[in-house]
């Protein structure tokens, strides 16, 4: 017999084993492939403007993938290894040279990952085409998908697999010198003490995520990035210590209850989640944390795609607005939006516009890179505020006297701060003057510019400051289907100069498409890639101790538990170790999106793609829940 | 007195087409309550068989089996867990303990099971701890004590909740002769005092020597039966070895 002939009939003897393995390998090609060849797509290169910035983070994004699929086959693989490690015992106590058994080993992982980087890249082909269709929907362009391998994502795969598969061959061959004979054939026994719970460390759990989800609250130091350490470490340390001991021991507390413990399969399952909980605590820990991580990515990415239209009004309410400069450009600029037949205009507005300087230091918003003490502070009259709600089509009609005035909040206040009853004082060259909020706006009103203090001051004292200080005016336009408006809006840049503070919907509304567009497809795209992945390793680990619980269940069998009574305890065994990381993922994202992307969680229009992005993970979830506990059942359940 | 285990013409026959193998040949057999009994027989003679077929884990083909004035021939798979629960006790060579559980959980598991209240249990338990002498180590889990201590406990948990039948393979097989002979007392006590109906399976004369009744099988077929009567048990496993040199098992499997 060669060994050749002992490799092969070793494939086939352990074939649901290399299976398993093979087709994760295939799994991570697939992905990264399609992603690479995603990256060299000339179609997508085409539809995307800005394709240079993207480009960077096309790469920042493959590396990521590049670590994950990386992360993914090492952890594979170990798993592949612990249910070899008694047949390769086994050869070298047949007499088999530890030379000879560790070549064989690493020829075979190698063919293995030749044929898988293969297969990977015949089926990302396919998938390849499918995901530029989606992208270049999810960015409205037309231009057709053709079909067609691209040599350099081929080659790209090529390398980067040669690294992880030459690396998991090199390690599959030292098994044989990494551990004694011994060691080999107890592989399966190892690790298993029964675990015993610290009170300290289960309180330590509770008080670490209590005291990070605090300070996510109430900021404790100015300091960004101390802060968010703080976080991170409270939330990673005590996610761990809950799996390792919280849990350990609330299902120890659990068991002082005999009437309950004692009754049917409960001290069944109650033991043996205990078993289990402590050896799979880091598992369980890098599964929440990745669940949260994904969800919250996708949760901001959808939340910004949902949110385009918003976002785009918010950037630049009317659908063109300038600053006049004098009246042959406006002539002009007014006889190309006119000339728009199919973009009829709905509204026109002069607005006047004074900018002065402010002392804005009562107010907990400071502009970047200002000085509270003297902030450019533009100030609009409240019969211009009402004519522009009117355009705009918001229902209000301000009333204003004295030294009332309306803030309206900037764009990048995330302070969610309330202005009425602040004051602030303008700087005007005879004497300052302070002005009262008496009514607070979230809707802007004109083109975003640096820094945008717009506040809506009574008429009277409007005019009196223009004694002091020259308005200027802006030309404002709203017209009928401004998401389409390219012509218009093209000419209109070519007309008007720089300093005019041109801002025309349609080109925001497009930018913001553009960037969501790719935000989502790409944090869809991981999103997907780390759900699979914790949906595997939770579906490969659970398969793997239904292995080594298949005697137990025997044992139970032969006693008189009933073939259902197993599916039973068995169903409730996975959907704790399913549903835990994915609540505390949930959570921790709940919690995070809060703290680093200061969404507020009452808003609706936030609300709704966060909810909609969860459902869809609870539901893939529920997918390898059921096939988790039908493959483990076939297993126990002979 | 009641009979508990009836078998008519038990047959079992393994394989398909061509290649068949009839590992039971038409056995009859009748334990009585409070009866000790053993199986003995060569390699192959089909004991296991036997055994598995009284334990309902292995159906037979053909023939009827009655355990307990029930049929088990016609029960369903959920039947029959219900049963084996309520009627057998399972005494086995590799003690089958669930080591996740200590030495007390493994004891009273077949009781939970029966979902019995916990003061009746814990009552149960604490009697049969005390029979066979595992009280002080009720808190321990099963990698932490002996094998004698294992079997023991195996024994502890096949009676605690009174089944009619109690069935044992090879129970001795794994244990020093010291810790063979307690287990092999206690079980002659139990049969003796509690009129406990026990059924082994033994390569062992020295166990089958505790029997008040051997039977041998060989080939599938009952050889001969062996009655231990008012003699001593010196001189039961004088005959015990007798028949098994007639029976030509080999040496090997004469202890």
């Amino acid at each position: 017999m060669t060994l050749f002939s002992v490799t092969r009939k070793n494939i086939q003897g352990n074939f649901k084993n290399y299976l398993i393995y093979f087709l994760s390998m295939i799994f991570s090609v697939v992905i990264y492939y399609t992603f690479v060849s995603l990256q060299y797509s000339e179609e997508i290169q085409k539809s995307i403007q800005s394709w240079e910035t993207m480009r960077s983070i096309f790469v920042q994004a493959s590396i990521m993938l590049i670590l994950f699929v990386t992360v993914f086959i090492l952890y594979s693989n170990a798993f592949f290894t612990k249910k070899r490690k008694k047949e390769v015992g086994l050869y070298s106590l047949l007499g088999v040279r530890k030379k000879t058994i560790g070549k064989m080993l690493f020829y075979e992982n190698l063919i293995m990952g030749a044929i898988a980087v293969l297969i990977g890249v015949l089926l990302g082909t396919l998938l390849s085409k499918l995901f530029t269709m989606m992208l270049l929907k999810l960015l409205s362009s037309t231009i057709n998908v053709s079909f067609s391998i691209s040599f350099e994502a081929v080659l790209n795969t090529l390398i980067v697999f040669s690294i992880i598969i030459l690396f998991t061959s090199i390690q599959a061959n030292r098994l044989i010198y990494r551990f004694k004979l011994i060691e080999l054939f107890h592989a399966e026994q190892e690790g298993e003490q029964v675990a015993k719970a610290s009170v300290g460390a289960a309180a330590g759990s509770i008080i670490l995520i209590a005291f990070s989800y605090w300070i996510v609250f109430h900021p404790i130091t100015e300091q960004q990035l101390v802060q968010l350490s703080l976080v991170l470490f409270g939330i990673v340390a005590g996610t761990y210590l809950l799996f390792r001991s919280l849990i350990v021991y609330l299902l120890r507390a659990s068991q002082k209850n005999k009437s309950r413990y004692y009754r049917g399969m409960n001290l069944i399952g109650t033991t043996q989640l205990i078993y289990r909980f402590k050896g799979n605590a880091r598992t369980l820990t890098m599964i929440s944390l990745l669940s949260s991580v994904t969800l919250c990515a996708i949760s901001v990415g959808y939340g910004g795609y949902y949110n385009i239209e918003k976002t785009a009004r918010n950037w630049s309410p009317f659908s063109y607005s300038y600053i006049s400069k004098n009246e042959v450009f406006d002539h002009q600029a007014d006889q190309i939006i006119l000339e728009d037949k199919e973009h009829p205009v709905q509204g026109k507005l002069d607005i006047s516009v004074i900018q002065v300087n402010g002392d804005i230091s009562d107010l907990e918003y400071v502009p970047y890179g200002y000085a509270a003490k003297s902030v450019p502070t533009r100030l609009i009259a409240v019969s211009t505020y009402n004519q522009i709600a009117k355009v705009l089509n918001r229902e209000e009609n301000l009333r204003l006297s004295g030294n009332e005035a309306a803030a309206i909040r900037p764009w990048q206040d995330n302070t969610f701060s309330d202005y009425v009853g602040h004051t602030i004082t303008l700087k005007l060259s005879e004497e300052n003057h302070s002005i009262k909020f008496v009514k607070m706006f979230e809707e802007r009103v004109l083109g975003w510019v640096s820094p945008d203090i717009y506040v809506v001051v009574s008429d009277r004292l409007y005019t009196d400051i223009a004694k002091q200080v020259k308005p200027f005016v802006y030309q404002a336009y709203k017209v009928k289907n401004e998401k389409s408006t390219i012509e218009t809006a093209k000419k209109l840049e070519k007309l008007l100069a720089k300093d005019t503070e041109l801002s025309t919907f349609y080109t925001m509304y497009t930018k913001e498409l553009e960037s969501s567009g790719i935000d989502i497809f790409l944090l869809g795209f991981l999103g997907l890639v780390f759900l699979a992945a914790t949906g595997s390793i939770i579906y490969f680990k659970q398969l793997n101790e239904a292995y080594s619980d298949q005697e137990r269940y025997q044992i139970l069998r032969k006693i008189g538990v009933s073939k259902r009574e197993v599916l039973t305890t068995l169903s409730k065994q996975t959907l704790f170790v399913f549903l835990l990381p994915l609540v505390v993922g949930i959570l921790h994202c709940t919690i995070i999106l809060k703290a680093i992307f200061g969404v507020n969680l009452a808003e609706k229009t936030i609300m709704i793609p966060i909810f909609m992005v969860m459902a869809a993970y609870v539901i893939i979830y529920l997918g390898y829940y059921v096939l988790t506990v039908k493959s483990s059942n076939n297993i126990v359940n002979k | 007195m009641k009979t508990i285990v009836e078998a008519k013409r038990m047959k079992k026959i393994y394989g398909g087409k061509g290649n068949v193998f009839t590992a039971l040949d038409e056995i009859d057999l009748t334990v009585r309550e409070g009866e000790f009994v053993g199986i003995m027989g060569p390699s192959g003679a089909g004991k296991s068989t036997l055994l598995n077929v009284l334990a309902t884990i292995d159906t037979p083909t053909s023939g009827d089996v009655v355990i307990d004035g029930t049929s088990i021939i016609n029960m369903k798979e959920e039947q029959l867990s219900a049963f084996r629960r309520d009627k057998l006790g399972f005494i086995f060579q590799d003690y089958n303990l669930l080591d996740t559980l200590t030495v007390k959980e493994n004891i009273l598991l077949p009781l939970a099971l029966a979902k019995m209240n916990v003061a009746e249990l814990e009552r149960r338990v604490a009697i049969v701890a005390d029979k066979f002498a595992i009280g002080s180590i009720l808190e321990k889990y099963p990698y932490q004590i002996s094998g004698g201590q294992k079997q023991r406990t195996a024994a502890a948990r096949a009676i605690v909740a009174k089944p009619s039948l109690i069935l044992a393979d090879e129970p001795t097989g794994a244990l020093d002769s010291k810790s063979a002979t307690d287990l092999l007392e206690s079980l002659k006590d139990l049969s003796e005092q509690d009129q406990a109906t026990i059924l082994t399976v033994t390569h062992d004369a020295f166990a089958a020597s505790y029997c008040g009744r051997v039977l041998f099988i060989k080939d599938g077929k009952l050889f001969t039966e062996l009655v231990k009567g008012k003699g001593t048990r010196k001189e039961f496993f004088n005959k015990v070895l007798d028949v098994l040199a007639a029976l030509g098992g080999g040496a090997s499997d004469v202890i």
